[in-house]
């Protein structure tokens, strides 16, 4: 595998594991916090779709987003939850606010 | 509500396993099958792991002896008379779901509560056979049952919240981390771990890039703890098959399985239990 395969095959799986944990949320089937307890807990994720996305921050998760969608189609089209936050500034740790509140520390 | 004593409907792994943990938590459990060798097998599987915990030094014998004490092996629905929450972790099927879901309704006393271990199937349905639809929800505990922290907690439509608060406090009175969620094909974890495998397996169709090379890639990228191609071995890939359907035909494309895991299906390649998956056991 090249390093340009490799980079696709980590993008892919982490976008698709923050894309079903954005519709589960979306859809209302569980809170936000507990959909990044339930991936730590019970698949042994090091973080949460959630906190990975705030992590990564949202401008730079839509950006990868809009790359997938525009190579593989709409499987990997931005959820309405992440265009929002990105247009209101909320980009996650770095802002302070994204999926999740942040306290900065220090 | 306070469960003073539960019992677990169905001794194949996960019912021993979750009546395990239960005893572990000093709460008496009556475990049931209709199969008298299935109780053999879960009483010894259930020593072992108190065995190697008093190996370990975790543990004396007597405590190890104490918490085997907490749990009785029945084959007797009247031992279910006086418990206050039964668990069924029976088959997959809904026809075996329904039919211990009616007899737990005639033996329990009338407000016990009933949850379902089903990770696939729907909490309203089985409810829907017994008259106390308030009093069913859904506790999916995971594999291995006795290691892994979660249980999601789902709520069936009549499922009251007053049976969901008493289930949350349960689980993490036997040391579980319960999650609240509401009824959906797959749930939370599933329908997550589903929507990653399913991309990784187009990736691999579309590159042909091995299995190793994948999984080593996703755990090197610190994405997960386990590469997805071997987690599906290790699960069992009639099982991984069976959820990947469901999904598909509940949520569509993006969960649709791909060629070479319906070639490895037809093959009979279930992973490691059969010694062929994506990786080769033998």
């Amino acid at each position: 595998m090249n390093e340009a395969e490799e980079h696709d095959l980590i993008d892919r799986f982490a976008l698709a594991t923050f894309l079903e944990g954005a519709r589960l949320w979306e859809e209302g089937i569980a809170s936000i916090e507990a959909i990044d307890l339930a991936m730590r807990a019970g698949a042994g994720l090091p973080m949460g779709p959630f906190m990975w996305a705030d992590t990564i921050g949202l401008d730079a998760v839509l950006g990868k987003l809009e790359t997938l969608s525009a190579r593989y189609g709409q499987r990997f089209a931005a959820p309405v939850s992440l265009t929002e936050r990105v247009l209101r500034g909320q980009l996650g740790k770095q802002s302070g606010r994204g999926y999740l509140t942040h306290r900065r520390s220090g | 509500m306070y469960i003073k004593k539960a019992a677990v409907v169905g001794a194949g792994t996960m019912g021993a396993d979750i009546a395990y943990v239960i005893a572990s938590a000093g709460v008496p459990v009556v475990l049931r099958d209709v199969d008298a060798a299935q109780l053999d097998r879960a009483r010894q599987h259930v020593s072992d792991l108190w065995n190697t915990r008093v190996k370990r030094g975790k543990m004396t014998a007597s405590q190890a002896a104490d918490r085997l004490a907490n749990m009785r092996f029945s084959q007797d629905p009247q031992d279910l008379a006086d418990v206050s929450l039964a668990i069924e972790a029976v088959s997959e099927r809904m026809e075996v779901k329904k039919s211990v879901f009616r007899e737990l309704d005639r033996v329990l006393p009338p407000l016990a509560l009933i949850a379902s271990n089903t990770s696939a199937l729907s909490i309203s349905e089985l409810a829907a056979v017994t008259g106390r639809a308030k009093r069913v929800v859904g506790m999916h505990f995971f594999y291995p049952a006795h290691m892994m922290k979660l249980v999601e907690v789902i709520a069936g439509e009549e499922t009251a919240r007053e049976t969901i608060a008493a289930v949350m406090q349960f689980s993490e009175e036997i040391r579980k981390i319960p999650v609240k969620v509401k009824e959906c094909p797959g749930f939370v974890v599933n329908r997550v771990l589903m929507a990653a495998m399913a991309e990784v397996l187009r990736f691999k169709e579309e590159t042909g890039v091995d299995a190793a090379d994948i999984d080593q890639a996703v755990t090197r990228g610190g994405l997960a703890p386990m590469g997805p191609l071997r987690l599906a071995d290790a699960l069992g890939l009639d099982v991984a098959w069976e959820v990947a359907n469901t999904l598909s035909a509940a949520y569509g494309e993006r969960f649709r399985p791909s060629q070479e895991f319906a070639s490895l299906i037809a093959a009979g390649h279930y992973g490691i239990k059969s010694g062929q998956g994506f990786y080769s056991y033998r």
